[in-house]
């Protein structure tokens, strides 16, 4: 018996022992990370973005539509980047570009001695390539490149595309998917499928060093990059995905991370008071819609909408839900982009205003509304509450359903519009900077049901937006007013509830200089305007 | 003794065949289009009728599953709705990971819990006993995340003794490089004398794997102790005492073997579950294994996933019981011939 115990003792002993070698190794992670506190991540040459999911899911450049942006925005590179706290271009792999008076013809003049991670010297033939391949795979955001007729390389720095109709190739070739030009040759020597076997041919100030699949997507810096380095940009950006948010803001505190997309409020407050952290507040181009389904009672009747729109509460969504992390949309185009409103109507909670309309519309206490959501989306949880709360004020029951969003968007997309939700939940953020890309896939009259959720149909609405896409080019004041037109009438129909336009609130390491957040490229850090102060 | 593994091991296979055809039906019947998750978010329709065609899904079901169960013989899992790799390479990238965490964590466990387990019996109602009740109880009834949070602030945060989270720091691999070998760092890390790897590796390795201990551990000691108190009391027990053998090898020659027969059941079940059933912990430790990647199929309805996590695990929940019972065979001559007790 006296033995059993020793070798129990002598197993903890042996365990103990293990721990002391493990924390031993740890010396350069743990210890380490003590050290390099001030610092920053890992050691002053390395950057660390902690994102919440898998930073690739798809490796090809023309299908390229989720999280892969991040990574693509560091290694590949388009003509122009759009900046718009100023409204303006930021020349990449262009250097001047001008438009025909009609919209229809754009020349674009290419940067010369821009090389390819592969080591060729790109051309104009390569662009033309890149954008005729993506036209050609047709998959992610390439229907952006629809307008495109044809493309002329009239000498090797200059790309002339021809339009089938007016569109504003400015903002199209500035768009974060569907848009990179990247080396087609290695395509020729490779197949195909060449990048989706996790390679790169891009022209960008980062290429591939290693890849783990939930692990770390790791970019070292191209040498021969057309913008040149200097000594205290980053020589290596780790990606990586880290889905708890304990784990990310002990990453951030410890000085293991430099940058993290996101976290909830409790823990940014808890940063708040951290001397090495800084929290970086900008408006994002994603807002938060509520669909109502026009094709059901009582919802097919404007004036209950607009009841809804009215007993919804804005105030405390902003701030008990968001705490400031949001502002109350106006119409469905967020602030900051062009062709928002800043003098459209803004429903306001009034629920003496709710019942009067209520009341003309002939809707008794009693009446039963499906609200669906997306399962594991706490602020639209809570949103969906606190409406709830105001609704039952007027004897309304909102029935809440979380879903998965895939069950969720197949109930909205269901035959019989009798059986979809009455409300359903969702974010929208554009492919590219442009106003369309929310009027159009949440408003226009669809033939098949995909994003226009709340089955909204307005010839008039359809027209005036479809005409200012089409001047928008050339005409953009001209484009806004009719925008401007047709999200006045859509307030007034009242087919969804505006709720909010989110911030995005990141926070950085103090050390982590250069960082801007730009609402075009969603949650995208371009690593090689960063820098260890 | 062959006779009975070749049945068992035919048993096994049809085991596994009907499970691919009730979760396929449960996967392909639950609501959800996988063609708009494939090709991403803010798809056309025209774009997602497209995929439709492309992934086979406008074919019957039956259709749908007999091709995919021959591509599942020529050992083809197909390809990931939602991380577009193929599902074999992502279970090679993710199991690896499981099994380094799931073996440590479990061999834990079996090295204390018994010793813990015997000693708590043979010294029932004494202050060991009680303290590895206390404990025990404590480790089964923790909730994991919690224990895994409580380690990171205590073994981190407070003492910066162990790395927070991941399998490896991301820099080690790359200032040594590792070839993979099993696709664990720690054996690669040993197998290839690359030391920064193995100590890296284990380093990160000691928080995870004691977390996961913690539940098995409790449950084994519990089992054992109660399983091995019935055993001492029994007459043979008593003769072998009487006879003068050393109380060490009245305990674990005579007495154990007899006792561990339901404790070795858990342990191989337990040791499938935690496969995939350590997504907590993985969670919370940012470890990149096949519980993540199965709870994240599952959230997003992504068939061909779900269906290889689950012929994979199935294969090792019929692999182990399969050991166990040869185990328990080989301890007791009853099994194999079948004669009752």
């Amino acid at each position: 018996m006296r033995r059993a115990w020793r070798i129990a003792a002598a197993l903890l002993a042996g365990a103990v022992l293990l721990a002391g070698c493990g924390s031993g190794g740890s010396g350069s992670a743990g210890g380490g990370s003590e050290a390099q506190g001030g610092q920053g991540a890992q050691g002053s040459n390395v950057a660390v973005y902690a994102v919440t999911t898998e930073p690739m899911i798809f490796w090809d450049p023309s299908d390229g539509f989720s999280n892969e942006i991040i990574a693509m925005n560091n290694m590949y590179e388009t003509l122009l980047r759009y900046d718009p706290s100023t409204n303006s271009f930021i020349k990449v792999l262009a250097t001047d570009y001008k438009s025909s008076p009609d919209a229809l013809t754009w020349t674009f003049t290419l940067r010369k001695g821009v090389k390819f991670h592969t080591g060729k010297t790109m051309t104009s033939a390569d662009v033309k390539a890149s954008f005729e391949r993506t036209i050609q795979h047709g998959k992610g955001a390439a229907y952006i490149l629809d307008p495109i007729q044809s493309i002329d390389t009239p000498d090797d720095s200059t790309v002339v595309f021809h339009l089938k109709y007016p569109a504003p190739m400015d903002l199209i070739v500035s768009s974060p998917y569907a848009a990179y030009v990247f080396d087609t040759d290695v395509l020729k020597k490779n197949g195909d499928d060449w990048f989706n076997q996790h390679h790169e041919a891009g022209t960008g100030p980062y290429m591939l060093k290693s890849w783990k699949e939930n692990d770390a997507l790791v970019l070292e810096k191209f040498p021969d990059y057309w913008g040149g380095w200097k000594t205290n940009q980053f020589d290596t950006v780790i990606i990586k995905p880290v889905e708890e948010t304990s784990t990310k803001m002990q990453m951030l505190q410890a000085g293991q991370a430099d940058v993290v997309d996101q976290l909830p409020y409790e823990q940014l407050q808890a940063l708040q008071n951290d001397p090495n952290v800084e929290i970086v507040k900008t408006n994002s181009w994603q807002n938060l819609l509520a669909f109502f389904n026009t094709k059901k009672k009582p919802l097919d009747d404007v004036r209950v909408r607009q009841a809804l729109s009215y007993a919804f509460p804005y105030q405390s969504v902003i701030d008990d839900v968001m705490h400031g992390m949001a502002t109350q949309a106006r119409g469905p185009v967020p602030a900051g982009l062009w062709g928002h409103d800043d003098n459209l109507f803004q429903y306001q909670e009034d629920l003496e205003k709710a019942k009067q309309l209520l009341d003309q519309a002939g809707v008794k206490p009693g009446l039963k509304l499906t609200l669906t959501y997306t399962s594991g989306d706490e602020n639209e949880r809570r949103v969906a509450e606190l409406w709830k709360a105001e609704l039952a004020k007027l004897g309304i029951t909102l029935d809440i359903q979380a879903m998965p969003w895939d069950p969720q968007w197949q109930l909205a997309k269901a035959t019989d519009p009798q059986k979809r939700q009455d409300i359903l939940m969702m974010y929208w953020w554009p492919d590219y900077a442009n106003p369309y890309s929310f009027l159009f896939n949440m408003f226009h009259s669809e033939q098949t049901v995909n994003f226009n959720l709340a089955y909204y149909s307005n010839p008039d609405f359809d027209k005036l937006i479809d005409d200012a896409n089409r001047i928008s080019a050339t005409d953009r004041s001209q484009a806004e007013a009719k925008y401007a037109q047709a999200q006045e009438i859509l307030v007034r129909d009242a087919p969804a509830v505006f709720i909010y336009d989110q911030s995005y609130v990141r926070p950085i390491r103090k050390s982590f200089g250069g960082y801007v957040d730009n609402p075009a490229y969603p949650n995208v850090v371009f690593f090689y305007n960063t820098y260890r102060k | 003794m062959a006779a009975y593994i070749a049945r068992r091991l035919l048993l096994g296979l049809v085991v596994i065949w009907g499970l691919t055809v009730v979760t396929f039906a449960i996967a392909r019947v639950a609501p959800g289009d996988p063609a708009a998750r494939w090709v991403g978010p803010h798809a056309t329709a025209e774009q997602i009728a497209q995929a439709r065609v492309e992934l086979g899904l406008d074919k019957p079901l039956y259709v749908q599953y007999a091709r995919y169960l021959g591509q599942l013989l020529h050992g083809d899992l197909g390809v990931s709705i939602r991380t577009h790799q193929p599902v074999a390479a992502d279970i090679r990238t993710f199991l690896p990971a499981s099994l380094e965490l799931t073996v440590a964590g479990m061999a834990l466990a079996v090295i204390l819990g018994i010793p813990l387990g015997v000693a708590a019996a043979a010294r029932s109602g004494r202050w060991l006993d009680h303290l590895t009740r206390l404990t025990s109880i404590g480790g089964v009834s923790m909730p994991t995340f919690w224990l895994a949070m409580i380690l990171q602030l205590v073994f981190f945060k407070q003492l910066h003794l162990l790395p927070l989270s991941g399998r490896i720091d991301t820099m080690t691999p790359l200032l040594h490089p590792v070839q993979p070998i099993t696709g664990s760092f720690l054996l690669d890390g040993l197998l290839e004398g690359n030391w920064p790897v193995f100590k890296d590796a284990l380093a990160h390795l000691i928080l995870p794997a004691v977390t996961l201990a913690a539940y098995p551990l409790g449950l084994i000691v519990r089992m054992l102790r109660s399983s091995m108190i019935e055993t001492l009391g029994e007459d043979y027990v008593r003769a072998a005492r009487a006879a003068g053998f050393k109380e060490r090898v009245v305990v674990y020659r005579y007495a154990l073997k007899n006792a561990i027969a339901p404790t070795l059941t858990v342990m191989a079940l337990t040791f499938a579950y935690s496969l995939t059933g350590t997504f907590l912990i993985e969670s919370v430790f940012d470890w990149p294994g096949l519980g993540n990647y199965a709870a994240e199929a599952v959230i997003t309805n992504d068939y061909p996933a779900i269906m290889g996590v689950t012929i994979v695990v199935a294969v090792m929940y019929v692999a182990l019981n399969l050991l166990v019972d040869v185990v328990q065979a080989l301890l007791d001559p009853r099994i194999r011939t079948g004669v009752a007790s």
